[in-house]
């Protein structure tokens, strides 16, 4: 187990470094300065200010620096906002991206494996079908498409909650369940066909034979052995909540991670970009690190193929 | 119940001929007419093709039929709700916003079928000219997929041994950055535009491909009909091409399926942020986009590019569900 948690430490390490490079590189090939009225500069300006930020250097030279800035946990200014560390933003963003992503898996497992759960049990009935068929539509349509809907029904048109912010624990329910539908129809998707796998198993007949209650085997017996299943879906679930939470986001005009990244992009804001960037492949990498590991405490046999999925 | 005496004359022994046993009742049928039999028997998935036939259809003629081009500007058309003379009865095409009815207002004797937006454009063609936009790239990507998917996880299992280790090395760095990342950065390297999204596109979505390609080329190459081809004197290959590749198809297909609507979402994704598609083009995301902008006076603009995609994304959805149980009934459950 030790050699197998290091060996993903490695390669979550590798993948981290690549990830900075490339983001560093595709950086150096952006059209453009990143001063905000380059127009009104001359050039004599212009070279100052890029000498200023170390922007006239050799590229290779610009790359050790950045390196080395990193380890030592400096990311570089805000070209937006007078050169203030990127990093105050992230400290000061990240947790509300965080809550939310964090919100949106939980409220989305739960319902998810409820349904499943519900569908698994009463398989080929209505019931099942209804389940089935909110978790296809739930699953294909993307969560912005959920987000404009929900703003636009209780937000504006019914004024149940607020349209946008994030202070008030009202603010949080409808990007939260913008996120979370897509969450509930995977995990639902997925458990329901591990409940109907393990319904069908020896050991429930066994149950049944020896007169144990219909919901004493599906508590003890059936959810139980379904639910280990569940944590391998949680990995790509979050690349998506990621994915989605950079659009809700801006929607709800909620002060995180996803709405800065749009702005830096807007604005050319090199090293803002560049740690937002980061920031997402990070957690993505992390939480993948987390799963595996999950996985590998949860079914020993992964351990001893070496793979991951 | 009549009282019958059961006695060893009641029994004849049957004649049993052996040549039957060995008779084949049946035309035996393919693998791939039995995938089909499968897939035509599911409800779900045919009603999918069906719609998704019409909406591509749509997406090819939809815009001949409208006398507006995709850039025709005129403002004292603009924001006009949708309407269509014959169908007035219906309340969504009736013309009228908010029990005004606008047409009437400032005098337009023309039918918008969806309405028009801001700048008086004609958002029937522009809906499906964004559909084909949409469909394009998501087409394109997804064939590209196929094919470096295919090629890269057929050498990779194929060959196994070290290749197949460093292959694998790699593309689990690469699966390892969120494919957000990649795609954004891409665009953001290349300028915004058709090219750029589907590239942004491709660079993760082959990934899937090569893997599952990967495995079943691992699986089959070990077996014995294989061996047999190759006792026969076969090359990799045609080993490759002509049993390994085959024998994979049905998977390949079902994954092709699943990669269009991805790559149909992340150009929604994409356009909807604003790195997409640029003006006067259209594409589902951007239509969306600029919709989504004055959402709470017009929701109308909204809503038909809104539908198109969700029903696209839907059926392409419950059609691969319905190819894959039909490649592989075990699946099913």
């Amino acid at each position: 187990m030790a050699y197998y948690i290091l060996k993903r430490i490695g390669y979550m390490l590798l993948t981290f470094f690549i990830v900075i490079t490339l983001t560093f590189l595709s950086m150096k090939l952006l059209p453009g300065t990143p001063f905000k009225q380059q127009n009104r500069l001359t050039p004599e300006q212009l070279n100052q200010l890029m000498h200023y930020y170390g922007l006239d250097q050799p590229v290779p030279v610009q790359y050790v620096r950045y390196l080395w800035n990193f380890i030592h946990g400096d990311l570089g200014g805000s070209f937006q906002y007078g050169m203030q560390p990127v990093t105050d933003f992230l400290w000061q963003r990240f947790p509300v991206s965080l809550q939310l992503g964090i919100e949106a898996m939980i409220v989305g497992t739960i319902f998810g494996i409820l349904f499943g759960v519900i569908a698994g049990m009463y398989r080929s009935t209505t019931l099942d079908w209804g389940t089935m068929a909110f978790s296809v539509v739930g699953f294909s349509i993307p969560s912005f498409i959920f987000a404009a809907i929900l703003q636009y029904v209780f937000g504006v048109q019914l004024r149940l909650f607020p349209v946008a912010g994030w202070n008030d624990p009202w603010n949080h329910v409808l990007p939260v369940i913008s996120l979370a539908i897509g969450v509930t129809a995977e995990v639902a998707r997925f458990m329901r066909t591990e409940m109907v796998e393990v319904l069908s198993q020896d050991y429930i007949v066994t149950a049944e034979a020896k007169g144990l209650a219909s919901s004493a085997i599906v508590m003890k017996h059936g959810i139980r052995n379904a639910l280990i299943p569940i944590v391998t879906v949680l990995g790509p679930l979050t690349a998506a909540v990621v994915t989605g939470s950079l659009v809700i986001e801006n929607i709800f005009t909620i002060p995180g991670i996803g709405t800065q990244f749009v702005e830096s992009v807007v604005t050319n804001d090199y090293p803002m970009i560049m740690a937002t960037t980061e920031v997402y492949a990070g957690l993505y990498i992390v939480t993948i690190f987390i799963v595996d590991i999950l996985y590998g405490v949860i079914d020993p046999r992964i351990r001893v193929s070496g793979g991951g999925k | 119940m009549a009282d019958i005496k059961v006695t060893g004359d009641l029994f004849v022994p049957s004649d049993i001929d052996h040549t039957l046993s060995e008779k084949i009742a049946r035309k035996s049928t393919s693998v791939w007419k039995d995938a089909m039999r499968r897939f035509v028997q599911n409800k779900g998935a045919m009603v999918s093709m069906v719609i998704i036939a019409i909406i591509v259809v749509m997406a090819m003629i939809g815009s001949v039929l409208s006398p507006y081009d995709i850039d025709d500007q005129d403002l004292t058309r603009s924001n006009l709700p949708p309407k269509i003379s014959t169908l007035s009865w219906i309340p969504l095409f009736d013309g009228k916003e908010n029990g005004v009815d606008t047409y009437q207002q400032r005098g337009i004797t023309k039918d918008f079928w969806f309405g028009t937006d801001s700048f008086g454009r004609d958002l029937w063609t522009r809906t499906w000219q964004g559909t084909r936009i949409s469909l394009i790239i998501a087409l394109v990507a997804t064939l590209v997929d196929v094919f470096i998917g295919v090629v890269y996880g057929g050498i990779s299992g194929y060959f196994g041994g070290a290749v197949d280790t460093v292959m694998q090395r790699i593309l689990e760095i690469i699966a390892g950055i969120p494919n957000l990342v990649w795609i954004i950065l891409l665009i953001l390297v290349m300028k915004p535009g058709l090219l750029a999204i589907t590239i942004a596109i491709l660079a993760t979505s082959w990934l899937t491909m090569a893997r599952i390609v990967r495995g079943q080329v691992l699986k089959l190459k070990d077996q014995e009909f294989v061996l047999a081809s190759r006792t026969l004197g076969s090359s990799g290959g045609r080993i490759i091409v002509r049993h390994l590749l085959p024998n994979s198809l049905g998977m390949i297909i079902v994954n092709t399926m699943f990669s269009i609507p991805t790559a149909i979402f992340f150009e929604a994704l994409l356009s909807f942020i604003g790195l997409g598609i640029r003006q006067p083009e259209a594409s589902l995301g951007s239509l969306i986009n600029a919709g989504y902008e004055i959402l709470q006076i017009h929701p109308y603009q909204t809503l038909y590019p809104g539908l198109v995609i969700s029903l696209l994304l839907i059926c392409f959805n419950i059609m691969g569900d319905g190819l894959r149980d039909a490649f592989d009934p075990k699946l099913r459950r």
